[in-house]
C-alpha cells in the first residue's frame, strides 16, 4: 500500500501495548540520527512516531509503524485495520477523544494525539474508512528548520 | 573526551559483563581485553559496578606523589563527609584533613554551593513555562549523556558552573594562593572526567584527583578518633553537604527561590534515560527543575564510595542545617553580581559520526546494516566483544569487524565445511567399487 518510498525500518505494533510506544519513538530517533539527520528533525519525528503509535495502540487494535524516506522528507506511516475514524474533523480538534475510560485513567487519551502530529509534521495525510482501518502518513521536510 | 576510568589490563579477563551494562554502548572487548571508546563514554561508572575482576577503577593521581607535595589544597565531593563512623559535619572532616597536612577548601565550598543554589533559584524565578524545565549540571555524567543522546535538551541545561569548580576559584582569589595546586576528591569516574576534560569551561580549576576510596582509607588509618573534634556541629554551615544525596540540590535551591519550584528528582541511569526520553517527547509538563543523578541515591551512590549508600543516606538525615543568615545572603548577593557562577562556555552537542557522508550513502549503509543484522543470531551474547548483535552489525558496516567474529556464524560455517568434506569423501574414484555391490554378486 505504501511501498513507494525506500523503507528505513518497520515495526509491528501490538494492541494496548503502551510500553512499546516510547521504544519505537526512540528507535526511530536513533535511526534518523545515524543517517545524519539534524537533531531537531529527529526529535519531531520521534514525537510524531510516539503519538501515531499511541493512536494505533489505543484505537487501531495494533498495526504497523514504518519510517520511510523521500527525496526531501521523512515519512512516518501508521497503518491499522481498526475501526477507522468516524469524524476526522472532530478528531483533529484538541481535547477531543474517544479513548475508553481505562485508557484515560492511565494518563493517555487526552485528545492531543492528532493535533500534536499535525503540529510537529509538515504535511499530514489520513486515509480512513469506518470498519476497515486507518493509514496515517506524516511528512517531515528535511529542507530548512522551522519555528514551532 | 576523557572518561576517568583506568583499565588494569592484567586483571581484565575479557569477560563481557561490563560492556553489556554500558548505557551508551561505549565498550568493546578486543584481543581479550576491554576497551572504552572515549567519544561515547559518559563516565557513569556502571561498568565498574559490574566488573568482578577489579579491572576497572578511577583514574586518580598517585597518593605518594600527592602527599609528598609541600602544599596541596583539597576540595571534597560532599559524598566524602558520609564515609566515616563519626557524624557527617564538614567541620570535623576539615580539621582531620588539616591535621594530615592538607589545605581543605571547606568554607569556600559552603559559599560556592550557596552561590550555585542562589543562581539557579534566580534563573528559575525568571524562567517561563515555555522553555521547559531547567536541568541541573551538577552530575557530569548526566551532562555528557545529554550532549550525546539528548541534544535537544542541551538548551535546558542550567548555565551555572559546578560549585566544586567555583569553590577553588573563590579560594584562590581570596587567599592569593594561585600557585598552590588543588586536588578534588571524587566518588565516581564522571567527577574525574570533570577535572581532566571539563564541559562548559576550558580547563578545570582542580589539578589532581583522589578517589573517595583512597582518601577515606587514608583518613581512617590516620585519625581513629575524632571525639575531640566532634562538638563542631554549629560551625560553618553544612547546607552544601546535602548535595551528596538526591534531592539536596533542590532543597537548597528552594531556600533561595522566591517562587515555588516544581521539581523532579531522579537517580540511576535507567531512570534518567527514561525521564529524558519522556521529556523529549514533550510528555512532561509543569516542571521547573530536574535534579538528575547517574547514581542511585545521588553521589553517595557513586562507585568509589566506601560507606554503604543506605547508611550514608541515614547519616544525611542526622544533619541539621540552618537557613542562610541575612549576613550570608548579603555576601552571596555581592558574589552573584560578579558572575563567577556562570558557565564560561556554551555546552555543545557531541555528535556521533553518521553511517555515511550524505543521506544516500547513509541509507545504503543502513540497508547493509539491516541485512548483516538479519544474519546474526540476535542473542546479544557478547562473545564477539560487542554488547549486542545490533552494535556488531553497526561495527561491521563501519568497517571494524567481520561476520566471522560471531561464534554462531563460525559454527555454521564449520558445519557447512564439514558437510562439504563429507560429500567430497564420498566421491567415487574410478578404481573404487561402489558401496553395496560386492564382487561375488558381480561374478554371478
Amino acid at each position: 500500500m505504501s511501498a513507494r518510498e525506500p523503507l528505513i525500518v518497520q515495526r509491528e505494533v501490538k494492541p494496548l501495548d503502551f510500553l512499546a510506544a516510547g521504544e519505537t519513538a526512540s528507535e526511530f530517533k536513533e535511526l534518523l540520527k545515524s543517517l545524519g539527520i539534524p537533531t531537531d528533525i529527529c526529535r519531531r519525528a520521534s514525537i510524531v512516531t510516539y503519538e501515531a503509535e499511541m493512536n494505533t495502540v489505543i484505537h487501531g487494535g495494533g498495526g504497523v509503524m514504518s519510517l520511510r524516506l523521500e527525496d526531501d522528507a521523512i515519512i512516518i506511516v501508521a497503518e491499522d485495520q481498526g475501526p477507522g475514524i468516524a469524524d476526522l474533523e472532530k478528531a483533529m480538534q484538541e481535547g477531543y477523544s474517544t479513548a475508553p475510560d481505562f485508557v484515560r485513567e492511565m494518563g493517555f487519551g487526552a485528545g492531543m494525539g492528532l493535533p500534536n502530529i499535525k503540529k510537529y509534521s509538515d504535511k499530514l495525510e489520513i486515509d480512513t474508512r469506518v470498519g476497515e482501518g486507518t493509514t496515517l502518513r506524516a511528512y517531515i521536510s528535511l529542507k530548512g528548520q522551522r519555528e514551532e | 573526551m576523557s572518561h576517568g576510568i583506568k583499565i588494569n589490563k592484567e586483571a581484565c579477563k575479557g569477560c563481557v559483563n561490563c560492556i553489556k551494562t554500558c548505557p551508551t554502548e561505549a565498550m568493546r572487548v578486543i584481543d581479550g581485553k576491554v576497551r572504552i571508546m572515549e567519544e561515547r563514554c559518559i563516565g557513569c561508572g556502571e561498568c565498574l559496578r559490574s566488573c568482578r575482576h577489579r579491572a576497572l577503577s578511577l583514574k586518580e593521581n598517585d597518593w605518594d606523589f600527592l602527599s609528598s607535595k609541600r602544599s596541596l589544597a583539597v576540595v571534597v565531593d560532599p559524598a566524602l563527609c558520609f564515609q566515616f563512623p563519626w557524624r557527617p559535619y564538614p567541620d570535623v572532616l576539615s580539621q582531620v584533613l588539616r591535621n594530615m597536612g592538607f589545605d581543605p577548601i571547606f568554607k569556600d565550598a559552603a559559599l560556592a554551593f550557596d552561590l550555585t543554589a542562589l543562581a539557579e533559584a534566580r534563573l528559575l524565578d525568571g524562567n517561563s513555562d515555555k522553555r521547559g524545565p531547567m536541568i541541573s549540571t551538577y552530575c557530569p555524567a548526566v551532562v555528557r549523556l545529554i550532549q550525546m543522546k539528548f541534544q535537544e535538551l542541551i538548551k535546558n541545561l542550567s548555565p551555572v558552573e559546578n560549585p566544586l569548580e567555583i569553590c577553588i576559584d573563590l579560594w584562590r582569589a581570596k587567599h592569593v594562593k594561585h600557585n598552590v595546586p588543588a586536588a578534588l576528591v571524587a566518588p565516581c569516574p564522571a567527577r574525574v572526567a570533570m577535572v581532566e576534560d571539563p564541559v562548559g569551561r576550558d580547563a578545570s580549576s582542580a589539578d589532581y584527583v583522589i578517589s573517595v576510596t583512597r582518601m577515606a582509607r587514608e583518613i581512617l588509618t590516620n585519625s581513629r578518633s575524632v571525639e575531640h573534634l566532634e562538638d563542631s556541629a554549629r560551625g560553618s554551615n553544612s547546607r552544601w553537604v546535602r548535595w551528596a544525596s538526591l534531592g539536596g540540590e533542590t532543597a537548597h535551591i528552594k531556600e533561595f527561590a522566591e517562587k515555588p519550584v516544581r521539581s523532579l528528582t531522579v537517580s540511576g541511569m535507567r531512570n534518567v534515560i527514561d525521564l529524558f526520553q519522556e521529556l523529549e517527547l514533550g510528555r512532561l509538563k509543569g516542571i521547573d527543575f530536574i535534579e538528575a543523578r547517574a547514581c542511585n541515591f545521588g553521589c553517595i551512590g557513586g562507585i568509589a564510595n566506601v560507606e554503604s549508600r543506605f547508611i550514608a543516606h541515614q547519616k544525611l538525615k542526622m544533619l541539621a542545617s540552618s537557613a542562610p543568615t541575612d549576613e550570608e545572603k548579603l555576601l552571596l548577593d555581592e558574589l552573584y553580581e560578579t558572575g563567577i557562577w556562570k558557565l564560561q562556555e556554551e555546552i555543545m552537542p557531541v555528535e556521533q559520526a553518521p553511517l555515511g557522508m550524505d543521506l544516500a550513502k547513509a541509507m545504503e549503509k543502513l540497508e547493509e546494516l539491516h541485512s548483516v543484522y538479519a544474519e546474526l543470531p540476535h542473542l546479544d551474547c557478547g562473545t564477539c566483544g560487542r554488547p549486542t548483535c545490533r552494535v556488531m552489525a553497526e561495527d561491521i558496516v563501519k568497517g571494524s569487524g567481520s561476520i566471522e567474529d560471531c561464534i554462531f556464524r563460525v559454527r555454521e560455517r564449520i558445519a557447512e565445511l564439514s558437510e562439504e568434506i563429507h560429500v567430497l569423501s564420498k566421491k567415487l574414484i574410478h578404481t573404487m567399487t561402489p558401496e553395496g555391490e560386492n564382487e561375488d554378486k558381480r561374478d554371478m
